[in-house]
């Protein structure tokens, strides 16, 4: 082992320039894979963390219209979520899946602020709506427990909505504590909570009690949400989805298998679309990445070529004193992996020290999207095991590289290379 | 026997069918002090090629102790070369980049000996070729005999059944073509070394103990020289 690397070190010594402008190729190649997955990396980060407005574990679901005729009802019929079904969801038929449950109900209201007025939205919720959906307080409290009990006339307001409140420049938080009015009716605004790119800003949260009775809305929900548990598998959730329409669609008096009965938005799903969009995107840049590497690859190739023609005469003499065509063989393709493996360390580690580098500029640099401020890169950077799959990729190119060479190097009689100068 | 070929023909087929040997009947027996001898073009070379297993042949039989060697597979064939034949070269041959020391254990790396062993070994055969000093020195920082020397100790050093010398003498001066040419001797006679020199020199062939005269691929004269009187110049002289 020793030996091979004396007489790669000897061969490298001798041709250093060559030997730095091709591996320069493979660095450059190799740094180029890991900078782009590394911002790729990023880039998906940063999606997933600004685009998740929803716990990923939620679901919700709405009223539809049936799609089928059952029970000597005829398909086309309106169905409307009660109270009923929150107690079902919420009940021992599904507590194995189903962890916390929210209803919501809704309704159209004018709100007014001072000389301001909006045409409002004023969503009645409960308090486990803000883990479910996300919500970001700014400052006062959500919905809470007593609010629900006591059907208090209080308000939640995402930032966006306490801006078209208030005068331009105005800070949104001064709201809390002021009473602002939806409809004929006064409500103490109590919390003001981050703006949500995917929201208008017009929403409302008020307590779920206090919508209904004030708006008397009777047993009629709005949507039910709820979070899941225990559901890992894209068929879990299917088969859960499954069982749950059944068991809601016949409450109803729809079709067990009625589809469009009641709709079911289940999150699970869109983060197994994430995962395939990030799947997509890896996949491209690891294309983009080993095409540049196969510039250098080519490269080495190429000077292994020189390297073989250079050297037949010793290859020659190494054959006439014993050396076997596999010996010959060896020498350059081991030679070719040394040099594509070193080289593609450094490119590995710059690439790595660049995607640092990222993370102290560009990662730090937040873009606006809809009132959103979102950073551009999240920790950018790769993870072991692209280390561990560029590594391979190094090891398979360098053999491939010198493959072609070293069969030459082999071939050539030992005569003819004898006489070769 | 330890070297017999029996009706070897050779044709190259280059262009025009060059037809090289023509039938080539030869026996060397172990501890033999021969040389090949012919002009140019004779086919001497090519014979040296095949007795080396450098280079195949068309018809006939080759023996090296009773082995044929026939339509060997290159990795076999380095193999025999390995084991059984020392080559000697007008050019040296050494490698470049290699000391000394380096150039005369690589055959032995090529039979998977250790590193201390071989390294052992060969300081062994250079000092016997009294060249221990010059062990870490560069074929170009040596002088045309001291670099032969090297050849010698390389191709002694795994103790071949033949020892294949292609105009040893070729890029020497006339003293130095003498000392290594009187080396041989030394080598046959006390060693009991088989040697096989290819020379169109006179005085080279003069020194060994039987000359082989080849012309246009046919062995003609075979003549014992052990007088070393075939020389132009009277007995006991070598050069040119």
């Amino acid at each position: 082992m020793k030996d091979l690397f004396v007489e790669i070190w000897e061969s490298v010594r001798r041709n250093k320039m060559r030997t730095i402008l091709s591996g320069f190729a493979v660095s450059w190649g190799i740094f180029m894979l890991i900078v782009l997955l590394g911002a790729g990396n990023g880039l998906m980060n940063s999606f997933l963390q600004g685009g998740s407005g929803f716990a990923t574990n939620s679901v919700s679901v709405g009223g539809g219209w049936t799609s089928k005729p059952y029970d000597g009802l005829k398909a086309g019929r309106r169905i409307r979520l009660d109270d009923g079904d929150v107690a079902v969801t919420g009940g021992d038929l599904f507590a194995e899946n189903v962890d916390q449950v929210s209803a919501t109900v809704g309704t159209n209201a004018t709100v007014n602020y001072g000389k301001k007025s909006i045409n409002g939205y004023i969503d009645g919720v409960y308090p486990a709506a803000q883990e479910m959906e996300k919500r970001v307080l700014l400052a006062g409290r959500f919905i809470n427990d007593k609010d629900i009990a006591d059907s208090r006339k209080v308000v939640v307001i995402p930032e966006s909505t306490a801006w078209s409140l208030l005068e331009n420049g105005q800070d949104a938080k001064t709201l809390v504590g002021k009473h602002i009015k939806v409809g004929d009716l006064a409500f103490q605004v109590v919390g003001i909570t981050k703006a949500d790119r995917m929201r208008n800003s017009r929403d409302l949260y008020a307590p779920y009690t206090t919508v209904k009775t004030v708006y008397g809305m009777g047993q009629e929900v709005g949507s039910i949400s709820f979070t899941t548990k225990g559901l890992d598998t894209e068929k879990a959730n299917e088969e859960f989805e499954k069982q749950y329409k059944s068991v809601i669609n016949l409450r109803h008096r729809a079709a067990p298998d009625d589809d469009r009965a009641i709709w079911v938005w289940n999150r699970a799903h869109q983060d197994v679309e994430m995962k395939q969009g990030r799947n997509i995107l890896s996949t491209a840049l690891w294309i983009i990445g080993l095409f540049t590497l196969l510039g250098g690859i080519v490269g080495v190739s190429n000077i292994m070529l020189i390297t073989v023609k250079e050297r037949t005469h010793e290859f020659g003499i190494r054959k006439a004193i014993g050396a076997s065509p596999w010996e010959i063989t060896k020498l350059i393709i081991s030679e070719s992996v040394t040099i594509t493996a070193v080289f593609g360390y450094i490119g590995m580690f710059l690439g790595m020290v660049s995607c640092m580098i990222l993370d102290k500029t560009v990662g730090q640099a937040k873009m606006s999207i809809m009132d959103d401020e979102i950073a551009m890169l999240v920790n950018p950077g790769v993870g072991l095991d692209v280390a561990i799959e560029a590594t391979l990729v190094l090891i398979i190119a360098g053999t491939l590289a010198g493959f072609f060479p070293a069969r030459k190097a082999a071939r050539v009689r030992p005569i003819e290379a004898l006489r070769a100068e | 026997m330890l070297i017999e070929l029996k009706d070897v023909n050779k044709t190259y087929n280059n262009g025009q069918p060059l037809h090289v040997l023509k039938g080539i009947n030869l026996s060397i027996d172990s501890g033999e002090f021969v040389s090949i001898m012919g002009a140019s073009g004779s086919g001497k070379s090519t014979l040296l090629n095949i007795l080396g297993i450098l280079d195949n042949y068309d018809t006939g039989e080759y023996y090296i102790d009773g082995r044929l060697i026939k339509g060997l597979s290159e990795r076999q064939a380095a193999d025999y070369r390995n084991r059984m034949i020392g080559f000697i070269f007008q050019s040296f041959n050494l490698i470049g980049f290699k000391t000394a020391v380096e150039n005369v254990e690589l055959p032995l790396f090529y039979q998977g000996v250790s590193r201390s062993k071989r390294h052992a070994l060969a300081m062994q055969y250079l000092d016997k070729l009294g060249l221990a000093d010059w062990a870490g020195h560069y074929p170009n920082e040596m002088s045309g005999g001291q670099k032969q020397r090297v050849a010698i100790a390389r191709a002694l050093i795994t103790q071949p059944k033949i020892l294949l010398a292609d105009e040893p003498t070729g890029a020497l001066d006339s003293k130095t073509s003498e000392e290594v040419m009187q080396l041989l001797g030394q080598l046959n006679r006390e060693d009991k070394v088989t040697i096989i020199v290819v020379t169109h020199e006179s005085g080279v062939a003069n020194c060994t103990n039987k000359i082989v005269h080849i012309k246009d691929g046919i062995i003609g004269q075979i003549e014992d020289n052990r007088e070393h009187s075939a020389s132009a110049f009277g007995i006991n002289t070598t050069m040119k």
